[in-house]
């Protein structure tokens, strides 16, 4: 200070509390945090929809390994032989093991992969399956309703007759029931159609669509979205 | 009236420095810290008990609060809807006294703040923990979801969502920004110790001055330059407005909640206007007694004065008269023209199994503000006090009473079944008690609790006595040590003298870049800098009405063409429940322009900046004001400045010292 006339001394300038890269590091911790904000809430969303979260396309191991691509696909056996209830109950069920020996008491008797299948069948106790496709107890579904009203089995299944090891084709969330609820047209197949596990929408779905909505009695939108109808 | 005329509202012979040091040697050498110990483990222990129940209360589920029945909202309702009232009252007092310009405000209105901010802390949780679910609170908020679902947007429920957030932020604004210099002048003053025990070379120098660096980062390198308080002030006021604003919003929008039932006894039209007046009761109340434990706690009598007690007393008094007026107008329309249920209701209140909720809240939040009808207990720190614990826990009854009272016996015989308060609930209650007693005790440990910036603006202009002798400035180099020039720094004892000397350069300036500090706004500095016609409040309104038309469309969009859902018989395009949202969600965004213009317009944060090389400039946030010119080219024009200031006459802008500022 060069002149001063206070009445206190002046005091020399003390050093500057921070150093000019702190702006930089202060600025940068700033960005951060607010992209942080917007970032984290994203990635949070991505990791819930992500495969690791859904299990969509992980086949997990199973007692024996079954392929559904060689029976149903290279074998062509139906889904109804070994699913019986799909027509007619809630559940499609899962095949016990007489229905695998039925064929497997003749043919690959002394196979050493399906050893664990006539140790149940001598022992009288069910093969555990992995469940693939799980559905929280508040969602009442039904596979009957959905086969004879024209709902496919790979629209929710996927490509099951291509799958070596079976796996989870698509994650069960409210969104993906109400897509076809809000708009059942577009999924709505003719009854020979069902089974086709390569079904695709064939170019006269917008017409058709329509019509089999009408056949079938099928109300879309206001009836279909009603919270009653899933959850009771 | 006699409060205009009455004393001055801060002790005689106080002056900018005498404000700063009381107050904040509050924060920085805390006197009486053993009391504070003993009070903060006290408040440390209800914090305990509240961490208690509520892992209690996850593990146990709602029915621990004994409502798990058709009394469905109880206490965990009406302890929020206090919070909230407590919290929107304070708010209210001091955006408004803000808005007024009340010159004497300073030393209420932080302590107001606070309410209105650790309130709204206390009263956040309760929302989210009194759900079933208590994980999933942000189903109730829009965002894209696996469901493929939207919130009702036609209901109070989500209103409420979306006021608790806005509330929030614009509380934690409103009291940040109020904050803002005064966190500079407490950096300062620990500045100037950590730097004394720096050469001391004292034990805690360290601790010194990692302290004088957290204030540092809090208060964002303000300098309290002109153009700071200039936009500084403007944005302390629009944040009070969009507080205001909300405030009417948060508090109707709790009694249209009711009112959205079908419950008797909460269709009162007065309703809206009795749950405002209840809140802002509450919230003097509470503002009150903590207002008057810290004058007693830390002898602030030189800046809370007599005339604050007075002046809070009389707002006590007009409440709780309004609020006799409420009470009063509810039971004789009832009477004269209420349907038989709403009568039934009335004579449950007063002598049903909860009478004693009735009684409390009209003895508790009616009786007491009378006292002040005497101008000696006015300006008694302890009738205060008392007056203002009784009227919250008024308050507090009078959630209780409309809550339960209703809901233990609706139209359906069969779920009549009753409610008694439970041991959980109260302690749930005073479990959040003490997390708002452990954050405000934190606050006046750690923080201004009396605003310095504010009083200063009480103290009379002294002109310095002292200045430069004339025909100062020195030929040679610009500076000695050959280090490159910022600029040229001059001190002044006032703002006049600092205005006086900017406006002598102006004329001249050229390219010189000339600005003022000073602690406290200075609107003649920012005249003579010809600065005054910036205005942040564009931004704000163009913040405030690009979120309320964005919510607003939202609503639009989600109700009546993505998600339809009809229900109880209403339009797909009911656009009148869709205001209340919108409007809260627009002081939300009001406030984060704000923010942002605060900062930019400001070049906000800058922690290191040449300004602090001034000598002395610590005092730019305590008695002493600057003017900087920034040379942009050669230091050719240093000599020039110097002469001109120099050759001002004394108390007319000669400078007390002059000093030339490296880069």
């Amino acid at each position: 200070m060069k002149g001063t006339a206070d009445d206190r001394p002046s005091r020399p300038a003390p050093a500057q509390l921070f150093s000019p890269g702190a702006d930089a590091i202060y600025r940068l911790v700033l960005m951060t945090a607010a992209a942080c904000l917007v970032a984290l809430p994203v990635l949070g969303a991505g990791i819930v929809r992500s495969n690791y979260v859904t299990g969509v396309g992980v086949a997990p191991s199973q007692p024996v390994p079954f392929s559904h691509k060689h029976h149903s696909g290279e074998l062509g056996i139906d889904c109804r032989y070994c699913h019986t209830g799909v027509e007619k109950t809630a559940s499609a069920g899962i095949p016990p093991t007489h229905t695998c020996m039925t064929c497997h008491s003749q043919i690959w008797t002394g196979s050493d992969m399906l050893k664990p299948v006539r140790e149940s069948y001598e022992q009288d106790k069910p093969l555990v399956w992995r469940r693939l496709n799980k559905l929280p107890g508040y969602v009442y579904f039904n596979h009957s309703v959905h086969v004879t009203k024209g709902v496919g089995c790979s629209t929710c299944h996927g490509d099951v007759t291509s799958m070596q090891m079976t796996y989870r084709a698509n994650a069960f969330e409210m969104s993906f029931c109400l897509d076809c609820h809000r708009a059942p047209e577009k999924y709505l197949r003719t009854p020979a159609e069902v089974w086709n596990m390569e079904w695709a929408p064939p170019s006269d779905q917008a017409t058709l669509g329509p019509q089999l909505v009408a056949r079938y009695h099928v109300r879309g939108g206001e009836r279909l979205t009603e919270c009653g109808i899933c959850h009771r | 009236m006699a409060l205009r005329d009455a004393e001055p509202a801060i002790r005689p012979g106080e002056t900018l420095r005498s404000i700063g040091e009381r107050v904040g040697e509050i924060a920085l050498v805390h006197p009486s810290g053993k009391r504070w110990w003993i009070a903060f483990a006290g408040a440390g222990l209800l914090v305990g008990l509240f961490a208690l129940t509520l892992g209690y209360l996850l593990y146990e589920g709602v029915g621990i609060w004994g409502n798990n029945n058709a009394v469905v909202w109880a206490l965990d309702i009406a302890s929020y809807d206090w919070w909230i009232g407590v919290a929107c009252g304070s708010l209210l007092v001091s955006g408004i006294l803000l808005l007024l310009e009340a010159e004497w405000r300073g030393a209420v209105n932080r302590i107001a703040e606070t309410v209105a901010l650790l309130a709204t802390a206390a009263a956040g949780l309760y929302p989210i923990i009194h759900l079933g679910r208590p994980w999933f609170f942000y189903w109730n908020l829009p965002y894209p979801n696996t469901f493929d679902l939207w919130p009702q947007f036609r209901s109070p429920l989500l209103w409420d969502a979306i006021d608790i957030v806005s509330f929030l932020v614009v509380a934690v604004s409103l009291w940040y920004i109020g904050l803002l210099p005064d966190i500079a002048a407490l950096r300062d003053r620990a500045h100037a110790e950590a730097t004394r025990q720096a050469e001391e070379v004292a034990p805690t120098r360290t601790k010194a001055r990692l302290r004088a660096q957290t204030y540092g980062v809090l208060a964002s390198g303000w300098r309290g330059s002109a153009a700071h308080w200039q936009i500084w002030g403007q944005a302390y006021r629009i944040v009070a407005l969009l507080g205001v604003l909300l405030v009417v919003s948060v508090q109707t929008g709790a009694s249209v909640m009711l009112a959205g039932s079908v419950m008797p006894g909460w269709h009162g039209t007065l309703m809206p206007v009795s749950f405002l007046i209840h809140a802002v009761l509450s919230g003097v109340g509470v503002t009150a007694a903590i207002l008057v434990l810290v004058r007693g706690v830390y002898r602030l009598d030189a800046v809370i004065t007599g005339r604050h007690l007075d002046a809070l007393a009389r707002l006590l008094l007009c409440l709780g008269c309004a609020s006799a007026y409420c009470y009063a107008a509810e039971i004789f329309d009832t009477l004269l023209a209420g349907d038989a249920a709403g009568r039934a209701v009335l004579l449950r209140r007063m002598a049903g199994g909860h009478a004693l909720a009735f009684w409390v809240a009209v003895l508790g939040l009616v009786l007491p503000p009378q006292l002040f009808w005497s101008a000696r207990l006015r300006r008694s720190p302890p009738a205060l006090a008392a007056a203002g614990i009784l009227v919250a826990a008024g308050a507090y009854a009078d959630h209780v009473m409309i809550l339960v009272v209703t809901l233990t016996q609706d139209f359906l015989p069969s779920s009549r079944l009753p409610y008694g308060v439970d041991i959980w609930g109260i302690a749930t209650f005073v479990g959040s008690l003490g997390l708002f007693l452990a954050l405000v005790l934190l606050f006046i440990r750690y923080l201004p609790s009396v605003s310095i910036t504010q009083v200063r603006r009480l103290v009379p202009p002294e002109e310095s006595r002292q200045a430069l002798p004339p025909g100062g400035g020195r030929a040679g180099a610009p500076s000695p040590d050959g280090a490159p020039l910022w600029g040229v720094a001059a001190a002044f004892g006032s703002e006049a003298e600092l205005a006086a000397a900017l406006q002598a350069l102006t004329p001249s300036r050229g390219r010189i870049r000339l600005d003022g500090y000073g602690p406290v706004p200075m609107p003649r500095t920012l005249r003579a800098l010809g600065l005054e016609g910036r205005s942040i409040l564009p931004y704000a309104l163009a913040g405030s009405l690009a979120g309320g038309a964005g919510f607003y469309g939202l609503c639009l969009y989600a109700t009546a063409y993505d998600y339809v859902f009809l229900i109880g018989g209403r339009p797909r395009f009911s656009w009148p429940s869709f205001v209340v949202p919108s409007v809260s969600f627009a002081m939300l965004t009001g406030c984060l322009a704000v923010h942002a213009a605060l900062l930019w317009l400001n070049r906000l944060p800058r922690l290191n900046h040449p300004a602090f090389n001034i000598p002395d400039f610590l005092r730019a946030t305590d008695d002493r004001f600057f003017l900087a010119a920034e040379l942009q080219g050669d230091g050719a024009e240093v000599l020039r400045i110097e002469r001109r200031l120099t050759a001002l006459p004394v108390g007319g802008g000669r400078p007390v010292a002059l000093a030339r500022i490296p880069r």
